[in-house]
């Protein structure tokens, strides 16, 4: 008899999530490659309902009967489950293209010349700086089961590459780096990903004094997760539940301004966390979370779903957009792709309209803090400062403060029209802000 | 185990070839609210190996034990791929190989306490908490225990088993007043048994508390400060303005860095010291032995305010002409070992803290840590809440303070180091290369440094 079957003969309910990474990763090191390593890891995480309390555990490598004990015995001391595992019945949903098989077929020798490519092409324009890089290719493959007769399985492809360049002088030291992560082998733009790396070292090649005060400060997309991370953590239904997001109670209120809109999307086809279905089996959705300034919803697990007597939005998702999760974590509600509706102009308007200020693409201390309250104080860790509408060179000990939500709603001075993937599944366009504070040393 | 491990290290083809097994018992519990988020008990088990062939490491991953010499294979062959690519070969520093089995002491072994008792002891903090104010809108409760047993052989005869306890407890309080949401928290960690996380209901009383008085506190105003370092937070400070760069997988492939951080170079004044201590028995993550089965050992990083030493592993070692230190660390089985700090601290000095506040018209006296970060010399880290200092008095609290700096400035920028020391192993964890949260702690006294920036409105 399979686990599903054991775990069924001693609890009302069960659910299985097993869990399949195969892949390879090189990595650079000062402009070489340093180690190619495989991983084949598998991962089961067992949920009962027995005597309507709700337990879990999980393992790798363990035997089907410990797991079903341990399920067991969690239950046993546990809560009434407020929320059934998912049925036969319950909507499938559309299938998300997720698996390309191209990239399997990229070879570790392939990962390794598209490394030492990198490498060359920043050393061709900056011969002095050390270049890091890591690549990664691999598939996962995911499976819910539950003793209620929904069965939902599917393999999930993944690629991504991760270029750093550091400078380091007596006195000086900074780095920069760019990163891509697809789904889809022709998705990787390598030349794309080195521009942008690029972009950044021309434009700190000298040092600048920031603007100081309150200037226009110009979030690139690789700087937005500062105002965005406190959002979706605000927006997530759990938090509302708990009233630990500022948004509780504010749903159909304009909180941000109407140029701001913003869509959790799980079905976009090939983006970094699509699926078609959530760690809990419920289909990923399409939910827009803030239309025009306007909160419109919250997202949800099954658990935040029953509690606040909600639908789940297939949010149920073991792992947050910082990282972390895998089959050894329950599922909780997390953000899949994070879309935020471009406006208009290019980067380089968005400069010119700004006249003096200061341009962020990547920050030192991100979340850390107290970041429920949308209070963000963190080191500019990649910033230009920009001088008549042109970037004049990179800051240093420079910190930036403020609150997010306060800056969505009333500090919006133009949203760019080209979103790009950054940060793993955020797609966003560069935000032009003002109300943000700016001190350095 | 142990048998299969020896013999597959020993039949590999390999330069040099390691093999790691790792067994983890554990068990978890949380609660948010009036929500029991967590709660569950079991075990899981995997390994990795590492070959190292012509200066190139191949690594393998996996979780079916059976697989174990065909990994070491497949190991073997990637390293051959990325050797053909290497100009700048790896190589190791010698150690002496050693057979070593370890067990961390503990009073009273989470593994026989009931989960029921574990779930009551958070149930009773989270209660205490939820209690405490009608402004408490929300808590965080966790308890988490680990038994990590890991087996370690190496193709140089080395053999060393250890089992490693782990055992934190975090209380976090959130206060809301209108639109206004703070957080007041206390977290711990020791390698030790559940005895470590008995009877800390003062802490969460003040974790509360803390959380509450927030509410009335006001944003701390950007600027220039002198500012005092509490013990927790200095450690912190020390750990991410200078533990990492001392880091020398940093320095492996980077020779303008280790030009940089090259031994004997005055970084600070002088009586700043700075220890990395191998192994201290009962705190956050010690074990005897690294994750290359190299035994620990102190390591002063400033003595006198001179860079004295580096933390090594046994390929940063060589490279730069070192003895390795037994700083290299895995998180876990998914992971290979990379240099990491273990128990870093400032040494006590010789000031009060009366005489630090001595002579400060406007300054901030910074508490605790959320949280740091580095980039090289930058570093930041936020201090979980500050007291402005009034003329050598200290005033009214303050919220989201966080500083940054310059590490190479601020270490010549300490004016006093306290007589009074706290070492504390945290609930949460360092996180590096992708490695995240490895168990360490940090240490100091208080500490005054001028001239520190603040982020604030």
């Amino acid at each position: 008899m399979d686990i599903l079957g054991k775990a069924g003969q001693r609890a009302e309910a069960a659910e299985l999530y097993e869990e399949l990474r195969e892949g390879v990763a090189v990595k650079f090191h000062g402009g070489e490659i340093e180690s190619v390593g495989s991983v084949a890891v598998r991962g089961r995480a067992l949920r009962v309902i027995a005597e309507g309390r709700l337990g879990f555990a999980s393992t790798a490598g363990g035997t089907d009967a410990a797991l079903v004990e341990s399920a067991l015995l969690a239950a046993s001391h546990g809560d009434r489950a407020p929320f059934r595992f998912l049925g036969a019945g319950d909507g499938r949903g559309p299938s998300v293209p997720v698996l390309d098989p191209a990239v399997g077929k990229i070879a570790v020798e392939d990962l390794i010349v598209w490394g030492e490519d990198a490498v060359r092409r920043v050393r061709e324009e900056f011969p002095e700086l050390v270049v890091d890089a890591s690549l990664e290719r691999g598939t996962v493959d995911v499976s819910v089961r539950t003793t209620e007769g929904a069965e939902r399985a599917e393999r999930r492809s993944y690629l991504s590459m991760t270029v750093e360049a550091e400078q380091v002088r007596q006195g000086d030291i900074w780095s920069v780096y760019a990163s891509r992560l697809v789904r889809r082998a022709s998705d990787l733009d390598r030349d794309a990903l080195l521009a942008d790396l690029i972009r950044e070292l021309r434009w700190g090649r000298e040092i600048a004094p920031p603007p100081l005060g309150a200037p226009p400060v110009l979030f690139l997309p690789t700087g937005t997760p500062v105002l965005l991370l406190p959002l979706m953590v605000g927006l997530s239904g759990l938090a509302v539940f708990l009233g630990t997001s500022p948004l509780k109670g504010r749903l159909g209120e304009t909180a941000f301004d109407e140029r701001f809109s913003l869509i959790d999307d799980g079905t976009l086809p090939f983006a970094p966390r699509s699926r078609t279905f959530d760690d809990e089996g419920v289909p990923a959705s399409k939910l827009p979370l803030v239309e025009n300034g306007v909160v419109s919803s919250f997202y949800y697990d099954l658990r935040a779903a029953a509690l606040a007597n909600a639908d789940p939005t297939g949010n149920g998702i073991k792992g947050n957009l910082l990282g972390g999760g895998g089959f050894r974590v329950p599922p909780g509600p997390a953000s899949r792709n994070v879309v935020v509706a471009p406006g208009e102009g290019t980067v380089d308007d968005l400069i010119q309209e700004m006249g003096d200020g200061l341009i962020v693409a990547g920050v030192l201390g991100l979340g850390q803090g107290n970041i429920q309250s949308g209070a963000f104080s963190n080191n500019v860790g990649v910033g230009f400062a920009v001088k008549g509408g042109k970037v004049v060179g990179r800051v240093k000990n420079t910190m930036i403060a403020g609150n997010a939500y306060d800056v969505l709603k009333d500090g919006v001075r133009a949203i760019g029209g080209q979103a790009e993937w950054t940060f793993g599944a955020l797609h966003v366009p560069p935000v032009l802000t003002t109300g943000v504070r700016v001190v350095a040393q | 185990m142990e048998d299969r491990l020896r013999e597959a290290v020993a039949q590999s083809r390999a330069d040099y070839t390691e093999a790691r097994w790792e067994q983890v018992t554990r068990s978890r519990v949380a609660f948010q609210r009036d929500q029991l988020m967590a709660l569950e008990s079991g075990e899981e088990a995997g390994g990795i190996v590492r070959c190292l062939v012509r200066g190139a490491w191949g690594i393998a991953v996996f979780t079916d034990p059976k697989e174990l010499p065909r990994k070491v294979e497949e190991a073997t062959e990637l390293a051959r791929t990325a050797a053909r690519h290497v100009a700048d070969p790896v190589a190791l520093a010698p150690v002496e190989p050693v057979e070593a089995r370890w067990q961390g002491e503990v009073r009273r072994d989470f593994r026989g306490v009931p989960l029921e008792e574990k779930r009551r002891l958070a149930e009773g903090y989270n209660k205490l908490l939820l209690e405490h104010s009608p402004l408490i809108a929300s808590t965080s409760v966790r308890y988490t225990d680990s038994w990590r047993t890991t087996i370690y052989a190496n193709s140089e005869g080395t053999y060393v088993e250890q089992g490693i306890p782990d055992v934190t407890l975090m209380v976090a309080a959130v206060a809301r007043r209108n639109g206004d949401i703070q957080q007041g928290f206390e977290s711990l960690g020791y390698a030790a048994g559940f005895e470590a996380v008995l009877g800390k209901e003062e802490q969460a009383l003040q974790a509360a508390q803390r959380a509450v008085d927030l509410l009335s506190a006001t944003p701390v105003q950007g600027g220039t400060y002198t500012v005092i370092l509490d013990p927790d937070l200095a450690g912190v400070f020390i750990h991410e303005a200078f533990g990492h760069i001392c880091e020398a997988d940093f320095l492996l492939k980077n020779a303008p860095l280790r030009e940089v951080m090259r031994v004997g170079t005055r970084f600070a004044v002088e009586f700043l010291n700075v220890v990395d201590d191998g192994y201290r028995a009962r705190e956050r993550g010690n074990a005897p032995y690294d994750d290359e089965g190299v035994p620990r050992r102190k390591t002063y990083l400033i003595k006198d305010g001179v860079l004295s030493g580096l933390m090594h592993s046994r390929a940063t070692a060589h490279k730069m002409g070192a003895e390795p230190t037994g700083n290299a660390r895995a998180v876990s089985w998914e992971h290979e070992p990379i240099v990491r700090m273990r128990n870093t601290y400032i040494e006590p000095g010789t000031a009060s803290l009366e005489e630090m506040l001595h002579g400060i018209e406007r300054g901030l006296y910074a508490c605790a840590a959320f949280g740091g970060q580095t980039m090289f010399e930058q570093f930041t880290f936020s201090a979980a809440w500050g007291h402005e200092i009034v003329n050598g008095k200290i005033g009214p609290m303050v919220r989201d303070v966080v500083l940054t700096g310059n590490v190479f400035h601020t270490l010549q920028n300490i004016e006093m180091i306290g007589t009074d020391f706290k070492l504390e192993g945290s609930a949460g964890g360092c996180g590096k290369g992708g490695q995240w949260p490895l168990p360490t702690t940090t240490g100091a006294p208080h500490v005054r440094v001028r001239n520190v920036t603040v982020g604030g409105r």
